[in-house]
């Protein structure tokens, strides 16, 4: 293209350069072309710097957790910050006394990711069960009826602007609006009517391990929980699941539904084709849901109750991998603290960038890379 | 207009107007310092910084409550010009920041961490000691009216409420100083849980800073947390008196903290001063009483300027005499006149550049 | 028992009709009861002192929050001061060098992955990358910076900005380029003066978007910017912001800082609406008059 047009350059001078001779108009030609090339060009490269450094930088800071642990550390439970004295137990259990005294052994400090990954996948999990298919009936709406309704226009601009909303305030409105009511009315009716079904006792019920011995204790129902959590996840990704449906459901041929209609298909069967049609598209939008879910954190971190703990109840406080690092991170001054906690960071990064490349694969230019 | 035309415009008046900005705060003769750390004593701080603006205009001071951890981080990272913890350096920070002779480490003032709790109704502060608290917080006591705790309380009617414990996410002074008192009055606390700035709870729900700790007591019936005396007062949240080594109950006031702190002011020698004084002897202690701590380089060459070392010691002299006098409206107690001397001895080593601070 | 069957067909699509309805409902109400909320404690917490006032300490008096909003404005400029070029050059590559496909096609796939990055984790990057080295180099006092800050916002506009400048220089039609290339300018000339022109519009939407996006971003200034109380315009001091200064008052005990919060949640709502507003305005033009056209 370069050399073509500067073949043809002498014919009409460009106004910069106007009546200059041929050969300067092609140097600086080649001079403006090459700047430009070199600008463009650097400044992709600097988007591949920016991949590289987030990767580099995360795993030479992790690298004394990743030593330390290895794989490990995705399934150890145990995250304790402080060492632990405590009297040393022979083989059969008895406390060790030496001269008279009690012999102390001391417990190094503990770091494992498997509570905020479970916490980050419950949640996450929670919240597609909850926004998926919302958003997917939401998209048939808007695709399928709204046009014809003519509100597919305000819907689409509501729908956007919300998605826009940053999570601090969905995160404020979790925590004083939402959590309150969870405590004082959604919890306790639910305690009240499935407390005593059997088999549903975990949910309102835990055991703790004191100093050996397990007492069974009831969750306390503060609203700042595991479901709360979930909820506002669930109402933060609607937007943009719905959105990115709708625009794969858009991109679905006329021709199939109007062919299964001819076909004597009722207006849900045609829908059903549509989504059949679009699935890669849709699982995609689930993708991109689950990734903006797993790696929220102002909203997650005001309404998840901070307990880096496994528990199955819906009522129990939780801890995500990103709500950790808002919360431990500026703290930690202690070395190996720090690189655990960069290691949650490298674990985060990973799969959400996994999700992301999934997402991207399967709605290939059928989701606004801004939009996102 | 072509598109670099008006791109240059744009950025030309992004440019223009930072480097303004940032021109007009250099022409000001205004010395900045900042401080981050504990959480404990902020109220104190905030109060001391907006009352030392009073006495001397031109330095602004902005001390950042991010929790004692921080604090530490920020002054061995050298982000701060000087970092706030309730628990004193540990070893391995003072080798952190490069030994004993680099680092003074002074108490600021004394402070009470105190049981609060969010029940609906009651009136008279509840009793609680040692052991019960640590209970509660393993988990061993999960409801108000348990025996024990009726025990402590005969005539109060306790609600059959879920106990739902509250405590700090982040790395903490007040941890570390509810933790340790703790661990001096059960073993098995100290053996499952053990003492620190940052422990692993088994079960509650954690807030962010005293502030946050104290948030979620106030929106959460049945729950119980540890929080710095005047943040309960503040937030009028009720708190309960704890059960002293002489076995009386006693409600954290600046009088009973006070008589925490005056044995200690015999054993602090040199520049990294510390002393614990939980669980101290006395009828009128308060047992959960803590001394909070400032710690600034010996030398203070992470300060650009003479004049930013300057105002720094003049605001330490300025906090631990003229400012003393805030700490009990505040709910604090103030440094004994002995403590206050050891603590006027560490400050005078101070220099900037190897230059002493006049 | 045809009929049968087809009655039952028809009743599940009329029921499933009524279900999508209700979905769309579900979710409009939900987002409406959120946003409507957020908007009517807000509007109750607003006042003119809040735009005028900085933070006093007393924690029962606190104040505004000018120096948040100024700090906002501030790192939003320097984001894009960084963001915007950056992200504008290298769309221009993935559009107009295209044709380099080894090194084009793996960047469009690096940027798209760079969107779905968690904010968090670019904070921590920030505070990696620039706050450690800076205390590092200069052993200075304060290195958490504005500048820390808008580093980690452009870090997020970057990719942003580059996929959307690309997908409307694309939309440009190719007979400009090659009408302009024939007239004998050159490929500089073509993509500076006509084809960026041309998607003018389109493109200063996308960096709206952008910047409304990065407007709302609390996670990546927790390290890097770090928030402060002091109304400050030099970006190499802890740097104050709204979203931070709303997350510390919104999690905080003390009532007369919530209802700050909930101004600053209000402020930076219409903020966000405003400019949400203006792009589908300017969208809607820029379609209008490209359909006109050809």
């Amino acid at each position: 293209m370069t050399t073509d047009a500067s073949a043809i350059s002498a014919a009409a001078p460009s106004p910069n350069a106007s009546g200059g001779p041929a050969r300067s108009l092609r140097r600086s030609f080649r001079f403006g072309d090459a700047m430009l090339g070199l600008v463009c060009r650097g400044s992709a490269a600097i988007i591949a710097l920016m991949l590289g450094a987030l990767v580099l930088v995360l795993l030479t800071s992790a690298m004394p957790a990743i030593k330390q642990f290895g794989l490990g550390f995705l399934v150890s439970s145990e995250w304790r910050v402080n060492e632990l004295e405590r009297p040393l137990k022979d083989a059969a259990g008895q406390v060790v006394m030496e001269d008279g005294e009690i012999v102390m052994e001391t417990i190094k400090p503990a770091f494992g990711a498997l509570p905020v990954i479970y916490g980050t996948a419950m949640s996450s999990l929670i919240a597609l069960a909850i926004a998926v298919p919302l958003s997917f009936g939401a998209a048939l709406f808007l695709v399928r009826v709204a046009p014809t309704l003519r509100i597919a226009g305000p819907l689409s601009f509501l729908i956007e602007f919300l998605a826009a909303i940053p999570s601090l305030a969905y995160g404020i409105w979790g925590l004083f609006v939402l959590a309150p009511f969870l405590q004082s009315h959604v919890g306790p009716a639910i305690k009240a009517t499935l407390e005593n079904v059997p088999g549903l006792r975990w949910m309102f019920y835990e055991s703790v391990t004191i100093a050996g011995t397990v007492v069974e204790r009831p969750i306390p129902i503060t609203g700042r929980d595991m479901l709360c959590g979930s909820l506002v996840l669930a109402i933060m990704i609607l937007p943009i699941v719905t959105s990115v449906s709708r625009d794969v459901l858009k991109a679905v041929p006329r021709t199939q539904i109007e062919g299964t209609l001819a076909l004597g298909a009722t207006w849900w069967q045609s829908c059903v084709a549509m989504l059949r049609y679009g699935r890669s598209g849709l699982f995609g939008a689930v993708m991109l849901g689950l990734a903006r879910a797993a790696g929220e954190t102002m909203a997650i971190t005001m309404v998840i109750g901070n307990n880096n703990q496994i528990n199955p109840s819906p009522f129990a406080p939780a801890q995500t991998m990103a709500s950790l690092l808002a919360n431990e991170f500026a703290e930690a001054s202690e070395g190996l603290h720090q690189a655990s906690l960069l290691y949650v960071a490298l674990v985060l990064l990973v799969m959400s960038l996994l999700f992301n490349v999934i997402a991207r694969r399967l709605v290939v230019g059928k989701a606004s890379p801004a939009g996102h | 207009m072509s598109i670099i035309q008006r791109a240059a415009w744009v950025s030309a008046v992004g440019v223009s107007v930072v480097v303004g900005g940032g021109a007009s705060t250099a022409q000001a003769s205004e010395v900045r310092l900042g401080g981050a750390g504990a959480t404990f004593p902020a109220p104190l701080y905030t109060k001391w910084v907006s009352e030392y603006e009073k006495v001397e205009p031109g330095i602004k001071i902005d001390y950042r409550s991010i929790g004692s951890g921080g604090g530490v981080k920020a002054i061995t990272d050298k982000t701060v010009a000087f970092g706030a913890s309730d628990a004193p350096l540990t070893k391995k920070e003072i080798e952190a920041m490069g030994g004993e002779d680099k680092i003074v480490q002074f108490p600021a003032v004394i402070g009470g961490v105190v049981p609060a709790y969010n029940l609906p109704g009651l009136s008279q502060p509840l009793n609680f000691s040692g052991d019960v608290l640590a209970d509660i917080f393993m988990g061993k006591i999960s409801t108000w009216d348990d025996p024990r705790l009726q025990e402590l309380n005969s005539g109060v009617s306790l609600p059959k409420l879920a106990i739902t414990p509250a405590f700090r996410t982040d790395g903490s002074g007040t941890t570390h100083v509810f933790t340790s008192y703790l661990a001096t009055q059960s073993l098995a606390f100290k053996g499952e849980i053990g003492a620190g700035k940052q422990v692993k709870w088994p079960l509650g729900q954690g807030g962010k800073g005293n502030e946050g700790v104290a948030a979620v007591i106030q929106q959460t019936a049945g729950s119980i947390g540890y929080i710095e005396q005047n943040y309960a007062v503040a937030n009028k949240i009720a708190y309960g008196a704890v059960k002293n080594k002489a076995g009386k109950f006693i409600i954290a006031t600046p009088e009973t903290m006070s008589v925490a702190g005056e044995g200690a002011a015999t054993t602090l020698k040199g520049t990294v001063l510390r002393a614990d004084i939980w669980d101290q002897p006395g009828d009128k202690t308060y047992p959960i009483s803590a001394f909070t701590y400032i710690i600034v380089y010996k030398d203070l060459s992470n300060l650009k300027t003479d004049a930013e070392a300057k105002a720094l010691v003049g605001f330490l002299n300025w906090a631990i005499s003229g400012g003393q006098k805030f700490a009990t409206d505040m709910d604090y107690a103030p440094l004994s006149s002995g403590v206050k001397t050891a603590v006027d001895t560490a400050l005078s080593g101070l220099s900037h550049n190897g230059k002493p601070i006049k | 028992m045809a009929s049968a069957r087809f009655e039952t067909r028809r009743l599940t699509s009329d029921a499933m009709f009524g279900v999508c309805a209700a979905c769309a409902a579900v979710i409009v109400t939900l987002l409406l009861l959120v946003s409507g909320y957020l908007v009517f404690i807000g509007a109750g917490a607003i006042n003119l002192s809040f735009f005028t006032d900085v933070p006093t300490g007393d924690v029962a008096q606190p104040g505004g929050m000018r120096h948040a909003i100024e700090g906002t404005l501030i790192l939003l400029a320097l984001a894009a001061a960084i963001g915007v070029p950056l992200g504008v050059a290298s769309g221009v590559y993935l559009s107009e060098y295209s044709h380099e496909w080894l090194f084009a096609s793996p960047m469009r796939f690096i940027a798209d992955v760079l969107t779905g990055v968690p904010s968090i984790v670019v904070g921590i990057l920030g505070y990696e990358l620039v706050v450690v080295p800076v205390s590092r180099w200069t052993s200075n006092s304060v290195s958490f910076s504005g500048y820390a800050g808008a580093a980690a916002l452009a870090f997020i506009m970057i990719p942003i900005v580059a996929r959307t400048t690309e997908e409307m220089l694309r939309l440009v039609p190719k007979t400009y380029r090659e009408g302009s290339l024939a007239l004998g300018a050159s490929k500089a000339q073509t993509v500076l003066r006509v084809v960026l022109p041309s998607a003018f519009g389109s493109i200063s939407t996308g960096i709206m978007l952008a910047i409304a996006r990065v407007a709302g971003e609390t996670a990546p200034l927790l390290f890097t910017a770090l928030g402060s109380r002091l109304l400050t315009r030099d970006p190499s001091e802890p740097f104050p912001s709204l979203t931070l200064q709303i997350y510390t008052y919104a999690t905080g005990p003390y009532p007369e800082q919530k209802n700050l919060a909930w101004a600053g949640i209000l402020v930076l709502l219409a903020i966000l609406f405003v400019v949400n507003l203006l792009i589908r305005v300017v969208a809607s033009r820029h379609a209008a008059t490209r359909m006109g056209k050809s």
